[in-house]
């Protein structure tokens, strides 16, 4: 729906505005371009709004480069993620549904019930024995193929590089997946490839120690 | 959430010279014979992954010989204290042919991962050092703290191996004999990779360890021959491998860079890569290699890969004197029938290269690129 500015004929500005970034429906849309094409000033604001969004949008742009820029230490990178993660948390929050406890009560009460028919079943058809050699051989699964937990500094490849891991930070150099790994030395990873672009053969390692 | 990724999302352009050297520290002595002419930071960004803030890191240098003898080679020390102060990397540039005067470019691309509210010194974050330059003479500038001297030295004298071979091949019009060499076509005949992990921790759990022989793989000329080894084997893991070693030459020997084959549970081999390790040896002399630490392996989509044997080849010799052995092309030849073990025993980094000018260039770029060494 437009509004046509009283006793002048012209379209409203608000429809304006609208119209010069293509926001208004189809009809509207239509009715409002055929004004302009004939009205020299209406046409004339069209043009200075759509002026007026491309300043705009360039200097965000600048100073959102500027900002970058400018952070080039760990502590500030860090506290811009974390006010970004805080921002992003407070608007999910926002956005979250009614009546999102009645669904979760309703599906914890489906999955207890049908945990609780399965444990039943198993208990009425399944001797004890079998249930007791299937609880050791879980066991002895589960022991055997538990990747062991590692400490200290660890050298690794990844998809993309070969790591070095050292008191929950991680050091990556990358390298492409045509990429050669192979152990140099008991405290280092190495990968040898062909850089495309200056066609050197190029080895990188990490270190351990 | 959506909302939550795109703002955790954070694009960092570093543009400005001021901003690009608080990210990148480089350092040359004054009286180094390659100094950077310029550095450039291209696209980084940074990003929230879990816990831990992620920066990904590309950066390119300049480098001008300024010296007066053609670099063959060098190694550039890269490091992130501030995160990772127990751990560094390097970046090698072998097979170089830079005469005085002359600039090339490297690449460093790295990713650093830190967690959050970790402690900082304020420096920059990733700082790059020589450390260490070799010329075509064989001599070498740099402080050399990561070992790096050796390595060019092997892998020069394994380039000048193979581009006389490979030229031979060239002049004598074997041209079947030399697309063969380089792997063109025969994808079947390219080395095995696998995945690694490096566990410097002590082995807690041996409860399903296993000892397993080390079966040794011989080239003829080679100076110090395998006697015999053990590991421990668990699964994908091995720990604490051995090797027996003798001394058959009539010079001491001062370092033994040992290669390492793995055989996985279809019989397929893979080159691990070599330890390098210092062993005094008189001639005659037998000595012990050990090494501590534990090795997991896994193919290439991650999966524990089962070990079915270990075998051990000499990699290099140095002597006492300084001089290097490494195996000649006859003796590579004569180790294995197994035409993908001979291949992965033979890829050097100047073969791998010149298999790159071959498949973009054809034969007359690789004619070219050979004769401008020879």
């Amino acid at each position: 729906m437009t509004v046509e500015t009283p006793n002048t004929g012209h379209p409203a500005l608000a429809d304006l505005a609208l119209f010069s970034s293509g926001d208004l429906p189809r009809g509207a849309r239509w009715r409002i371009g055929r004004h302009v094409k004939h009205c020299s000033d209406c046409e004339r604001q069209v043009f200075s709004f759509r002026g007026a969004k491309t300043e705009l949008k360039r200097e965000a742009q600048t100073e959102t480069l500027t900002a970058f820029e400018a952070i080039a230490d760990w502590t500030r990178l860090e506290r811009e993620m974390l006010g970004n993660i805080a921002v992003g948390l407070a608007a999910a929050r926002c956005i979250e549904k009614v009546g999102r406890k009645r669904t979760l009560f309703l599906r914890a009460a489906f999955a207890l019930a049908l945990t609780g028919l399965f444990v039943l079943g198993w208990l009425t058809h399944i001797p004890r024995d079998e249930t007791g050699r299937l609880y050791a051989s879980l066991q002895r699964l589960v022991t055997l193929n538990r990747p062991q937990q590692t400490t200290g500094t660890v050298l690794r490849t990844t998809a993309d590089g070969i790591a070095v891991r050292a008191q929950g930070a991680t050091l990556t150099i990358l390298h492409p997946p045509s990429a050669v790994v192979s152990l140099s030395g008991f405290s280092a990873v190495s990968a040898r490839y062909v850089d495309d672009d200056t066609g050197q053969v190029t080895v990188t390692k990490v270190y351990g120690q | 959430m959506a909302a939550f990724a795109l703002l955790s999302i954070l694009p960092v352009c570093s543009r400005a010279a001021d901003s690009a050297a608080r990210w990148l520290d480089i350092e040359f002595p004054r009286d180094s014979p390659v100094l950077p002419v310029n550095s450039n930071l291209g696209l980084t960004t940074a990003r929230v992954q879990g816990a831990s803030m992620v920066l990904d890191l590309h950066a390119s240098l300049l480098l001008r010989n300024t010296g007066t003898k053609p670099i063959s080679g060098l190694t550039l020390r890269v490091e992130a204290q501030d995160i990772t102060p127990s751990g560094k990397g390097s970046v090698t540039v072998p097979s170089l042919r830079i005469k005085p005067g002359e600039v090339f470019p490297v690449r460093i691309d790295m990713e650093l991962a830190r967690p959050f509210n970790a402690a900082g010194a304020g420096g920059a974050i990733v700082q790059v050092s020589l450390d260490c330059a070799l010329f075509s003479d064989l001599t070498s500038y740099g402080p050399d703290q990561l070992q790096s001297r050796r390595t060019l030295v092997v892998y020069e004298l394994e380039a000048r191996r193979d581009r006389s071979f490979l030229a031979a091949l060239l002049q004598s019009g074997k041209l079947a004999e030399l697309r063969e060499e380089l792997n063109f076509g025969l994808q079947d005949l390219t080395p095995q990779q696998l995945g690694l992990e490096l566990l410097r921790a002590p082995h807690r759990n041996r409860s399903n360890e296993q000892a397993l022989q080390v079966g040794a793989v011989s080239f003829p000329s080679s100076p110090v021959k395998t006697i015999g080894g053990a590991a421990q084997v668990a699964g994908s893991e091995v720990r604490s491998p051995e090797v027996e070693v003798r001394n058959t030459s009539r010079k001491i020997v001062r370092t033994i860079d040992m290669g390492w084959i793995v055989r996985d549970e279809r019989g397929r081999e893979y080159v691990a890569g070599s330890v390098p390790a210092a062993l005094e040896l008189q001639p005659v002399q037998t000595g012990r290699m050990t090494e501590p630490g534990t090795l997991r392996f896994s193919h290439l989509t991650g999966q524990p890969m089962s070990i079915g044997a270990l075998l051990a080849f000499v990699n290099d010799v140095e002597f006492a004197d300084g001089k290097l052995w490494i195996p000649s092309r006859a003796d590579i030849e004569q180790a294995t029938s197994d035409p993908i073990l001979r291949r992965a025993l033979a890829n050097s980094p100047e073969q791998q290269r010149l298999s790159e000018i071959y498949r973009h260039k054809g034969m007359s770029g690789l004619s070219e690129e050979l004769r401008k060494g020879n």
